[in-house]
């Protein structure tokens, strides 16, 4: 027992010992930042996770476009909690006095309002992605909210169904993995396959089954699948590249691997290194990397008044950007430009990849 | 090791029996009572086969059994670790934790899409050490800093997966090692080479419990934790040892899904720790602690798997198999534990 106590009280002291050296860490790393901040404006990037393979692609080009414009970048992670993700952003519009450029994937949907206030408040210039509310909108809040970029789910889950369609020859039974029935972008992708079956009556869809995004799930769950439907399954469609890659695994434990086609989105590196081997027929990313740098790249240049966010027409302040598709035809050529070097974006291009307004 | 003890209260029992422990102990007389009761998991497993083989005969077919014993591999090896740990009355959340880092540390070492590393099965070796170690630690933590094993298994579950999400650096690597690849893929007398694993992690298990002095006092301290101390037993370093054991089946856990997926990123334990916690508590495992054991666990870990598979099979909704299984979970534990011995429910 005594030794237990003298670990407990010495662990305290060091403790102490350690925040104290760490506030002090902080403080003096602050200092000079704080000083900086006087001219150039920050870019902040403000994403969920770290820890899928999406925002970490996205992160680095933040840092690519951070290093080609020559600002200083700093990365939030809110890790999935909405309150953590929206005080980070607080404290770095005080720390920046406002002088600060946002992009930002809100964690959820109602996250976007309180985000856009307080930049809006600040002064700072804030671009969202993904998700915000239908009644907010950036020409409610010149200059400062400038952009909303979201990615069209029903086109891209109907462009990944046709290629697969074709590839087993216009006939036959598939299986569906959907993505978390409440998100958006499960609701929309399944919407996109519902109007590719509709266009094509010969395909039947043998059973729609949520694995919930995971590629563990999609794993198990297609086993099972295989048990019910065997050899009556031709290909399968996922509404993501993780869960389709699950899928794949459970076909290659039965010998199936490349025999049925699968196809995903998100065009994470595994389902490209499938698409060059055949395994997956096709993959659409909307291209993290350029989501993370052109976010910044639109609030910077309205920031330094190259553009007045209230002249732009409405298509540039709410838009869809162009998704990529990457299938057998081009998967050499984007496995050269995006997986083994850095992709080369043309940052001063900031309206090149939209493709309209978005859907009210 | 439960003592029986319920001549001794029987009389306060008479005095508090109200409707609530009336109708459970009705039921129970009813199937004839406890010895029925340690049966009912058994039973349920056996009752869910039969209905779905009824519904769907693809059910029964080999392949699909082998599919079966192939998707409990990951989970019944998990679970052996957890029943230890619930077995003391403790609990460890570091599962999702210890499973990825063991993950993690396998692809990184072999070979792999990432690194020129390609240490074959050292690399697997090295895998169930760092799960040993990081049950060591949460054992030294609960016992040495005296954290109560909810607060530190927590601690340890974000400082693993904290780790692998650094060391993989958020993305997810592929294993590329064809022979421990073979653990999924390679197949002796008919089941894929996990399978084998796992039955061979359960036998282990079961010889622990049943036949060693450390299975014997991991079951006492969650009988009674005072009086297995004043026997004589060192309860701190039984506790540390089971933590370290619980560890060494997550990371075996860890490299048999590492070679399942083909890959590894940090989120590959996603989910793992509710459905352990699921199958150790169906298959009549007391989380108060000092009831059941690894048999029990066993047959847990097949009804939740039999049913995820038996729900697909049955084509029911994926917009419903949710609340199903939660009926199921409230079905089983209703079903085996004895609540009328509880006295207290909270």
């Amino acid at each position: 027992m005594q030794d237990s106590k003298t670990l407990t009280f010495s662990g305290s002291v060091s403790r102490r010992t350690l925040m104290l050296g760490a506030v002090a860490g902080a403080a003096t790393l602050a200092m000079p930042r704080v000083l900086r901040a006087a001219d150039k404006p920050t870019l902040v990037t403000s994403i969920r996770s770290l820890s899928n393979p999406y925002h970490a692609v996205w992160k680095t080009g933040a840092e690519a476009y951070a290093k080609w414009a020559g600002l200083e970048h700093v990365t939030l992670v809110s890790e999935g909690n909405s309150e953590k993700g929206i005080a980070d952003i607080k404290a770095m519009l005080a720390k920046t006095n406002g002088n600060m450029v946002l992009n930002s994937d809100p964690n959820d949907t109602p996250d976007a309002r309180p985000i856009v206030e307080a930049c809006a408040k600040a002064g700072a210039y804030v671009v969202t992605q993904w998700n915000k509310p239908d009644d907010l909108h950036p020409k409610d809040f010149n200059p400062n909210y400038v952009s909303h970029i979201e990615f069209d789910g029903i086109a891209s889950g109907k462009t990944i169904a046709e290629i697969l369609f074709k590839s087993i020859g216009g006939k036959g039974g598939i299986v569906a993995l959907g993505g978390l029935i409440s998100t958006t972008a499960a609701i929309e992708r399944k919407k996109g396959l519902d109007a590719a079956l509709a266009a094509n009556p010969d395909i039947k869809l043998l059973d729609f089954q949520v694995a919930n995004w995971k590629s563990t799930e999609a794993f198990d769950l297609m086993g099972n699948l295989l048990t019910r439907f065997g050899d009556d399954i031709k290909g399968i469609w996922a509404a993501n590249d993780d869960m389709g890659s699950g899928a794949l695994e459970a076909l290659r434990a039965e010998n199936l691997a490349g025999k049925v086609p699968i196809v995903g989105v998100d065009g994470i590196k595994t389902a490209v290194d499938a698409v060059r081997t055949g395994e997956f027929a096709c993959t659409v990313t909307s291209d993290p990397f350029w989501q993370g740098g052109m976010g910044l790249a639109i609030g910077y240049n309205a920031k330094i008044g190259k553009f007045d966010p209230a002249k732009e027409p409405p298509e540039h302040r709410e838009f869809y950007g162009k998704a990529v598709l990457i299938s057998h035809d081009n998967v050499e050529e984007y496995y050269k430009t995006n997986v083994e070097s850095k992709p080369e974006i043309d940052w001063n291009d900031l309206w090149g990849r939209v493709t309209g307004a978005i859907r009210t | 090791m439960t003592i029986d003890t319920e001549p001794l209260k029987s009389v306060s029992d008479i005095e508090r029996t109200t409707l609530m422990t009336l109708i459970p102990g009705r039921i129970a007389a009813l199937f004839g009572g406890r010895r029925w009761r340690s049966l009912a998991p058994l039973a349920v497993l056996i009752v869910l086969c039969v209905l779905i083989a009824i519904a769907n005969p693809n059910f029964i077919e080999l392949r699909n059994l082998v599919r079966l014993a192939n998707s409990a591999a990951v989970p019944l090896t998990l679970a052996m670790g957890l029943t230890f740990i619930i077995l003391m009355g403790s609990i460890d959340l570091s599962v999702e934790g210890t499973l990825s880092v063991s993950a993690m540390v396998v692809v990184l070492l072999a070979a792999n899409d990432a690194n020129g590393n390609d240490y074959g099965w050292w690399a697997v070796l090295a895998a169930i050490a760092a799960g040993t170690v990081m049950g060591l630690i949460s054992g030294l933590v609960q016992t040495m800093l005296r954290i109560p094993s909810f607060m530190a298994t927590l601690g340890m579950w974000f400082i693993g997966l904290g780790l692998s999400v650094y060391m993989l650096g958020g993305s997810a690597i592929r294993l590329n090692d064809a022979s421990i690849r073979d653990l999924a893929l390679h197949r002796f007398l008919g089941l894929p080479l996990a399978v084998w694993v796992a039955v061979g992690a359960f036998a282990l298990a079961a010889i622990i419990q049943y036949h060693t002095r450390l299975g014997r006092h991991i079951l006492a301290i969650g009988g009674d934790e005072d009086v297995t101390k004043l026997s004589g037993v060192n309860v701190t370093r039984v506790r540390i040892a089971a933590f370290a054991l619980a560890g060494f089946f997550f990371g075996i856990a860890g490299v048999l899904a590492a070679a399942q997926l083909g890959q590894s990123h940090a989120v590959i334990g996603d989910g793992r720790l509710f459905a352990a916690v699921t199958a150790v508590v169906v298959g009549g495992t007391a989380l108060t602690g000092g009831e059941g054991g690894v048999v029990n666990t066993l047959i847990g870990v097949l009804i939740v798997t039999v049913l995820a598979n038996g729900m697909i099979l049955l084509g029911i909704s994926p917009y419903i198999q949710q609340t199903v299984q939660g009926l199921m979970i409230i079905a089983a534990v209703a079903l085996s534990l004895d609540r009328v011995r509880l006295k207290i429910v909270k």
